[in-house]
C-alpha cells in the first residue's frame, strides 16, 4: 500500500514535470514566430489605417513586458496560469484569454470525452466479440463498418449528416444550440436543445475514434487468444464468459488503456475541423484560427497548454488504472511491492 | 483388465486456406493406470495434437475420422460435446503440463487464484477449501513457502518453480491421466532431473497414468514403462521402452538413437537422420518415411505399400514396410 502511495505520488510528479517542459516548448515555439505581440498589434492597427511610429512599437513592448528576458517571461506565464490561472490577454483580440476561452474549451472538451467515452464503451464489448466469434459474418459486417469509419473523412460525413438533415427535417444542425438558445442563459430546455445538435459531432468524432479502437481491441484480442495461457486456462476446464473476461480480455485491456490519451489527442485534433463545417463555437477552431490566421501565441498558447493538461492527466489516470491491473507494471515498477 | 486409456485408428486433420492437412493418422495407443507412455518424435510429428485430441483442445478447423475412438474410462470422449462432459477431460479426470510453464500462467492473475479456480470448477467445494487443498499441493511439489507463492505471479517464480507450481495445479484435481507435453524442454538439465523425480513419485503416489511427450530420448530411457515413436503423424514403432531402446527395428528410431552423442566417444561425428521432415502439405502417400528412409525397397520408393503395425516380438510392434523391405 505503502509503494502504491509512492507509486501515485511518482507519477503525479512525472506528470507535472512533463507539462512544464510540454509548456516551455509551446513557449519558446511561440518565440520562434518572427515579430513579437507588439509589433503584430499594431501592424494590424496600422491596416486599419492609423499612423504608427516607432515609438509606438517600443512604448506597447514595454507595456505588454516584452522587454524582459525570455526565461523571466515564462516563468511569469506560467505562474501567471498556475497561481492565478490567468492565461493573460489576447494578443490580437486584446481580450481576456479566460473570458475568451471560458465554457469554449469546456464544450471541445467534452464533446472529445464524450465522444472518447462512447468509442471506448462500443469498442471494447464489440471488439472482444468480433474476435472471438464463429460467425464470420459478423465479423466481417464489423470490420466493414469499421474501415468505413476509419476511411471515411470526418469533414465528409458531417457534411453528409447536414445533407441529409437538411432535406428531411430542414436544419441543417450546424452550431451547438439552436438560434433562440444561442445567448441565453444554462437551463434544462438549453441542455435538451445542446444535446439535441452535440450528438451529430459526437457521432462523426465518435465513428471514427470506434473505428480505430475496435480494431486495436480486435488485433489484441486475437493476439492474446493464441496464447498458451488461454489454452492452458481451457485445459483445466474454465469456459464461456469466465474465460473470455478473465484471460484474454483483460489481458489485452492495458494497451487499450495505455492508448486513451493518445485517441483523445486525436480526436481533439480532429475537432477543429468537424467544427469548422458544423459552425461550432469551441476551441478547436478558435486553436486553428489562432495558429494559422491571426499568429496569437497568447492564446494558442492558452489552449494548447489546456490540452496538454487535460491529456497528461488522463495520461496519469490511465497509469494508475494499468498499475491496478497489471501487478506486472506494479510490481515491476514499485520494485516488487 | 480394460485400458485407463485406448486410442483406436485416430486421424486428425485440418481445413486451412492450402487444403486439409493430415497432422495425424491411424495411430493406436493404449495406457494403463500407474505407467507412463513416453511419446516421441521431430517437431510436427503429431505429438501434442494426439495430446490435445483426448482433451479435445485442438482448434475449430479439426476434423477427427468418424471410426475413431478415444476411450477413456470407458467413455468415447470424442463423442464429448456438452460443458459438462468436456469439463471431464479438461482439468477433471485428465490434467495438461506444457512446455513453457510461464506461458502457460496467465501473467495477470495469482497462482494460487488459477489454482482455486479450477478446483472449484471440478470440485464441490467452497474457496477456503480449495485454497487449502492449493497450498498442500504447492508443498507436496517441494515449493518452499507455498502460502506466499499462493499469493504471487508466475513472473515472479523461477522457471524450475513455476514448472513445479504447473504441476502442483495440474494434480490438484487428482487427475487419472496427466498430459506432460515437452515439460522439461524449457528447464535446464539439474531442473529438468528434478521435474523428472517429482513426477515419478507422484505417478507412485497418486497411481495416474502419464503420457509424456518429448523428443528427448534420454528423458525417455528415465521415466517412460512404454512409447511410442510418431513421425509425420503414424507411429512407426512402438512397445516396452527397453525392447525399443535397446532394438530399434524401426530405421527412424533408429535415426534418433544414433543422432544421440555416445558418451563414450565423443569424437564420434553426429550422425543426424538424413533429409528433412517433409512439409504436412505433400505428406508423402503409403509409407510416409520413405523420402527418407536409408533403405526403401522398390515396392515402397513408388509408394505401393501400406504402413500397418506387426509386432515383431511380444509388445513390440514396428511398422511393416521396414520388415518387407528387409
Amino acid at each position: 500500500m505503502i509503494n502504491f502511495v509512492q507509486f501515485t505520488f511518482t507519477r503525479a510528479f512525472l506528470a507535472i514535470v512533463t507539462l512544464l517542459i510540454v509548456c516551455f516548448i509551446v513557449f519558446s515555439l511561440m518565440e520562434l514566430v518572427p515579430g513579437t505581440c507588439a509589433e503584430r498589434y499594431l501592424a494590424f492597427k496600422n491596416t486599419q489605417g492609423s499612423q504608427i511610429t516607432y515609438e509606438d512599437i517600443e512604448a506597447e513592448k514595454i507595456r505588454l513586458g516584452l522587454d524582459k528576458p525570455f526565461l523571466y517571461r515564462y516563468g511569469k506565464w506560467i505562474s501567471d496560469i498556475v497561481i492565478n490561472q490567468d492565461f493573460g490577454d489576447s494578443c490580437i483580440l486584446r481580450m481576456n484569454i479566460n473570458e475568451l476561452l471560458s465554457g469554449r474549451f469546456t464544450l471541445s472538451l467534452t464533446i472529445c470525452l464524450v465522444a472518447l467515452i462512447f468509442s471506448y464503451l462500443i469498442a471494447i464489448p464489440v471488439g472482444i466479440i468480433s474476435a472471438t466469434t464463429k460467425y464470420a459474418s459478423l465479423d466481417n459486417t464489423l470490420k466493414f463498418v469499421s474501415y468505413l469509419g476509419i476511411a471515411l473523412p470526418n469533414f465528409l460525413v458531417a457534411l453528409c449528416i447536414m445533407l441529409f438533415m437538411t432535406i428531411y427535417y430542414g436544419d441543417t444542425m450546424t452550431g451547438l444550440f439552436s438560434q433562440e438558445y444561442e445567448n441565453e442563459p444554462w437551463s434544462s430546455a438549453k441542455l435538451m436543445d445542446f444535446l439535441g445538435r452535440a450528438w451529430l459531432p459526437i457521432f462523426v468524432l465518435g465513428w471514427n475514434a470506434t473505428a480505430f479502437a475496435l480494431q486495436t481491441v480486435r488485433a489484441l484480442m486475437l493476439d492474446e487468444n493464441d496464447k498458451l495461457y488461454v489454452m492452458a486456462a481451457r485445459a483445466r476446464g474454465v469456459s464461456g464468459m469466465s474465460l473470455l473476461w478473465r484471460y484474454p480480455a483483460k489481458h489485452s485491456l492495458g494497451p487499450v488503456i495505455n492508448s486513451i490519451g493518445f485517441d483523445l489527442n486525436r480526436i481533439f485534433s480532429a475537432l477543429p475541423i468537424v467544427a469548422l463545417i458544423l459552425i461550432l463555437t469551441e476551441a478547436g477552431a478558435l486553436l486553428i484560427e489562432a495558429l494559422a490566421r491571426s499568429n496569437d501565441q497568447q492564446l494558442a498558447g492558452a489552449i494548447i497548454f489546456l490540452l496538454t493538461a487535460t491529456i497528461v492527466f488522463v495520461n496519469f489516470v490511465t497509469d494508475i488504472i494499468l498499475a491496478i491491473m497489471d501487478p506486472r507494471i506494479r510490481k515491476g515498477v514499485m520494485g516488487g511491492g | 483388465m480394460s485400458h485407463l486409456l485406448e486410442v483406436k485408428n485416430l486421424d486428425v486433420k485440418f481445413d486451412t486456406d492450402e487444403g486439409r492437412i493430415t497432422a495425424v493418422e491411424n495411430i493406436s495407443l493404449s495406457l494403463d493406470q500407474g505407467k507412463v507412455l513416453g511419446i516421441v518424435g521431430e517437431s510436427g510429428s503429431g505429438k501434442s495434437v494426439t495430446a490435445k485430441a483426448i482433451m479435445q483442445l485442438n482448434p475449430g478447423n479439426t476434423n477427427y475420422n468418424d471410426d475413431a475412438e478415444i476411450i477413456l474410462d470407458n467413455e468415447n470422449v470424442l463423442r464429448f460435446t456438452s460443458k459438462d462432459d468436456l469439463k471431464k477431460i479438461r482439468g477433471g479426470k485428465v490434467s495438461m503440463i506444457f512446455q513453457e510453464p510461464m506461458a502457460s500462467f496467465a501473467p495477470a492473475i495469482k497462482i494460487g487464484a488459477q489454482m482455486v479456480e479450477q478446483l472449484l470448477i471440478h470440485k464441490d467445494i467452497n474457496k477456503n477449501e480449495a485454497k487449502e487443498i492449493s497450498i498442500n499441493m504447492l508443498q507436496r511439489v517441494g515449493i518452499a513457502d507455498a502460502e506466499k507463492r499462493f499469493n504471487q505471479y508466475a513472473f515472479e517464480l523461477s522457471g524450475g518453480m513455476r514448472q513445479r507450481a504447473m504441476i502442483a495445479m495440474a494434480l490438484s484435481t487428482m487427475p487419472k491421466l496427466l498430459l506432460a507435453d515437452e515439460p522439461t524442454t524449457a528447464l535446464d538439465v539439474t531442473i529438468q532431473a528434478q521435474v523428472i523425480n517429482l513426477i515419478k513419485d507422484i505417478i507412485q503416489e497418486y497411481q495416474m497414468g502419464v503420457i509424456f511427450i518429448t523428443h528427448d530420448l534420454g528423458v525417455i530411457a528415465q521415466i517412460a514403462d512404454d512409447v511410442a515413436v510418431m513421425y509425420l503423424g503414424s507411429v512407426v514403432e512402438k512397445g516396452p521402452v527397453n525392447k525399443i531402446l535397446k532394438n530399434p527395428k524401426h530405421p527412424y528410431t533408429k535415426g534418433l538413437l544414433e543422432a544421440l552423442p555416445d558418451v563414450n566417444n565423443l569424437d564420434a561425428p553426429l550422425r543426424p537422420i538424413p533429409g528433412n521432415i517433409p512439409s504436412p502439405l505433400d505428406r508423402p502417400s503409403a509409407c510416409v518415411f520413405r523420402t527418407r528412409c536409408p533403405n526403401p525397397c522398390d515396392n515402397c520408393r513408388e509408394g505401393k505399400t501400406e504402413m500397418g503395425l506387426m509386432e515383431v516380438e511380444p509388445g513390440h510392434w514396428v511398422d511393416q514396410c521396414c520388415i518387407n523391405c528387409g
